[in-house]
């Protein structure tokens, strides 16, 4: 029983990791780095979220859908201000772009909001239903439903779409892909789009779970750090896996270790992945040459 | 004499470096005293980011250790400032060779991934080992004194934080020239054509690491010496991006850049703490614009100004024929292959 509430509750954390992850595994399809800005759309979703629902009082759907195209503008605006004048160089300047980007994010969310710390309403108050006698929140069932249609309409997208298959085209070989005419602006767009939109729906439906403050980003991003790592960066299911496995042994780790060992278990995985399986899970290795 | 008239500069700033605290209030002082604090953590960076071209988010980590080191060395070892401080940077480099080995297999963006998963590691034990480092109420630095004079002013610190940087950046020119320091450029440049030429890439790395540690830890204690009281949030993240800033600003590949930037974004924070959040963007600001517009620094339009020489280690045929390290300003702040057909196969 104990054992199943754990379950369950990693499982909806697990689910938001994965949205995050996958997030980030969206841009390293295309473009061959990890992102440092997506903890920011995370953020953003979630106080968007917030301004929706609480402020001006909207229903939650529409709250949600107005967070996450939010989302989706801020990507586009990130890929066109930050992003694609040095979209050629070299990966590390575009992790340290990303990183410069995401810590000015946060500096903006600081100047809105400030210091203090915002709670989110419950949108369903108390409500369970139950599993094969286990009582399941539908606020946690909300987010696993969520992630699963997201999560396969990605998959879907990558293995089936044209546009999907032209973005692993381009981080396979720019120019390749340049050459049999494939208009890297436009992918880089759509990834962009996607990518925030993935980071806002992450936000928005972890509001409710958490406290928003302006730098709640960044242990998120983290945890998406690491289940990416895990599951292997290019890899959808990948993604998809490692987070729901980050999320099942936080939660068993913080109920037979310690609670205070929820932290750092995400970067004992990144640690421990890397130094002994780089590639991750499902990823695939590619070969290094010089 | 031709010593004397290229180095006409060195009795004036050594005459102005020792007026400072004669014109300078404690709060002035207190300023100068970090901006010399993050001259020497700045140069520690730039040697492992700059001229080994490995991205680590590992340095306000080891700044920590660095810091938290000296002031336990000195408190519960009782050992005097002048040893602990020389100690924990001794300590805390061989800790960054370790950290720097997994680099050889490890590269490029999972690096960046491995040593920001230390700096988290590191920031969750700063807070919650705290029967050492007294968790988030912070630690309380002992008293200094070096060779009997106690260090109780900001006046006081300023010598003996000056002496201790003089003697780190003479240290880090040094480093660079050596063989040591060729053979990190020649890592960070060809990888292959530096084996080929009989340098282990992996003792390279790690040995850039734990310099680079070295020398975090020592500008840490400097730190601690400086602001009197060491809490967790002081080695985290945002560090990490100050210290980014500072090297990209000033330019990488420079000792002089990472003073410069060192000394910009020393006394930045301190005009912009009035305004909530102004910091954060300003650093965040920067680092984009630097990085899209400038990506050589402020060293490297000093180079194409002339008034600071240019890289020794390379020639300027080869600085043509690389576009990341051409001082026209393409871009590509570390290692630069451009993504092009090969990339692909760059990892």
């Amino acid at each position: 029983m104990e054992f199943a509430i754990y379950l369950t509750a990693g499982i909806a954390n697990g689910s938001l990791y994965a949205l995050m992850a996958l997030g980030l595994v969206l841009v390293y399809q295309t473009q061959n780095f990890v992102p440092f800005v997506n903890g920011e759309f995370f953020t953003a979703g979630a106080f968007l979220g917030f301004t929706a629902f609480r402020t001006l009082a909207l229903p939650y759907a529409l709250s949600f859908g107005a967070a996450i195209l939010c989302g989706a503008l801020l990507g586009l605006i990130t890929e066109r201000v930050v992003i694609r004048p040095i979209a050629r160089s070299h990966h590390l300047s575009l992790v340290l772009v990303t990183a410069g980007a995401s810590i000015a994010l946060q500096g903006v969310a600081r100047a809105r909001w400030g210091d203090d710390i915002y709670t989110f309403p419950p949108i369903f108050a108390g409500q369970a239903v139950d599993v094969a006698g286990i009582p399941i929140s539908l606020q946690n069932l909300t987010v696993v439903l969520v992630t699963a249609s997201l999560s396969a309409v990605m998959f879907v997208f990558f293995a089936r779409t044209k546009l999907g298959k032209q973005m692993r085209a381009m981080s396979q070989s720019l120019a390749g892909a340049e050459i049999i005419g494939i208009n890297p602006v436009r992918v880089y767009r759509l990834t962009w789009a996607l990518s925030g939109a993935v980071g806002a729906a992450a936000g928005v439906l972890a509001a409710p779970f958490m406290l928003l403050y302006p730098d709640m980003g960044g242990i998120i991003l983290l945890k998406g750090f690491a289940a990416a790592v895990l599951g292997g960066l290019n890899s959808v299911a990948g993604a998809i896996l490692g987070g729901l496995a980050i999320g099942i042994s936080e939660q068993l780790v913080g109920g037979y270790v310690g609670t205070v060992y929820i932290e750092i278990s995400a970067f004992v995985v990144i640690i421990a992945v890397l130094l002994i399986r780089p590639q991750g899970l499902l990823g695939t290795s590619t070969v290094g040459r010089v | 004499m031709g010593a004397l008239r290229q180095n006409w500069w060195l009795p004036i700033a050594i005459v102005g470096a020792f007026s400072i605290p004669l014109l300078a209030d404690s709060y002035s002082q207190y300023v100068v005293n970090l901006v010399l604090v993050n001259v020497v953590v700045a140069i520690g960076l730039n040697i492992v980011m700059g001229f080994a071209g490995q991205l680590s988010f590992a340095h306000s980590a080891f700044m920590g250790i660095g810091a938290y080191a000296t002031v336990l060395l000195m408190s519960r070892v009782g050992l005097p400032f002048i040893l602990a401080l020389p100690l924990a940077g001794i300590a805390t480099g061989l800790l960054g060779f370790l950290v720097g080995l997994p680099a050889v297999r490890v590269r490029g963006l999972y690096l960046a991934l491995l040593t920001i998963a230390f700096l988290s590691f590191c920031s969750w034990v700063f807070v919650h080992w705290k029967e050492v480092t007294l968790g988030s109420t912070g630690m309380r630095v002992p008293r200094v004194s070096v060779g009997g004079i106690p260090l109780a002013t900001d006046q006081a610190k300023y010598y003996a934080i000056l002496a201790a940087t003089a003697v780190m950046v003479w240290l880090a020119t040094a480093i660079v020239r050596s063989r040591w320091g060729r053979a990190f450029v020649m890592v960070r440049e060809v990888e292959l054509a530096a084996q080929a030429n009989g340098i282990n890439v992996m003792t390279t790395k790690a040995i850039a690491f734990g310099i680079s540690a070295a020398y975090a830890a020592v500008g840490g204690g400097l730190f601690a010496l400086a602001i009197d009281f060491l809490v967790p949030s002081s080695f985290g993240l945002l560090q990490m991006v100050t210290q980014f800033a500072m090297v990209l600003i000033g330019g990488l590949t420079s000792i002089v850049g990472a003073m410069i930037g060192a000394l910009l974004l020393s006394i930045l924070p301190e005009l912009l703490r009035e305004f909530r959040g102004a910091e954060e963007i300003a650093y965040g600001v920067l680092i984009v614009v630097f990085i899209l517009f400038m990506p050589d620094g402020i060293a490297g339009l000093l180079r194409r100004r002339g008034w600071l020489p240019r890289p020794a280690l390379l020639s300027r045929r080869l600085e043509g024929l690389r576009p990341g390290i051409s001082s026209t300003g393409a871009h590509g702040l570390l290692p630069v292959r451009k993504a092009s057909a090969e990339g692909a196969s760059q990892r």
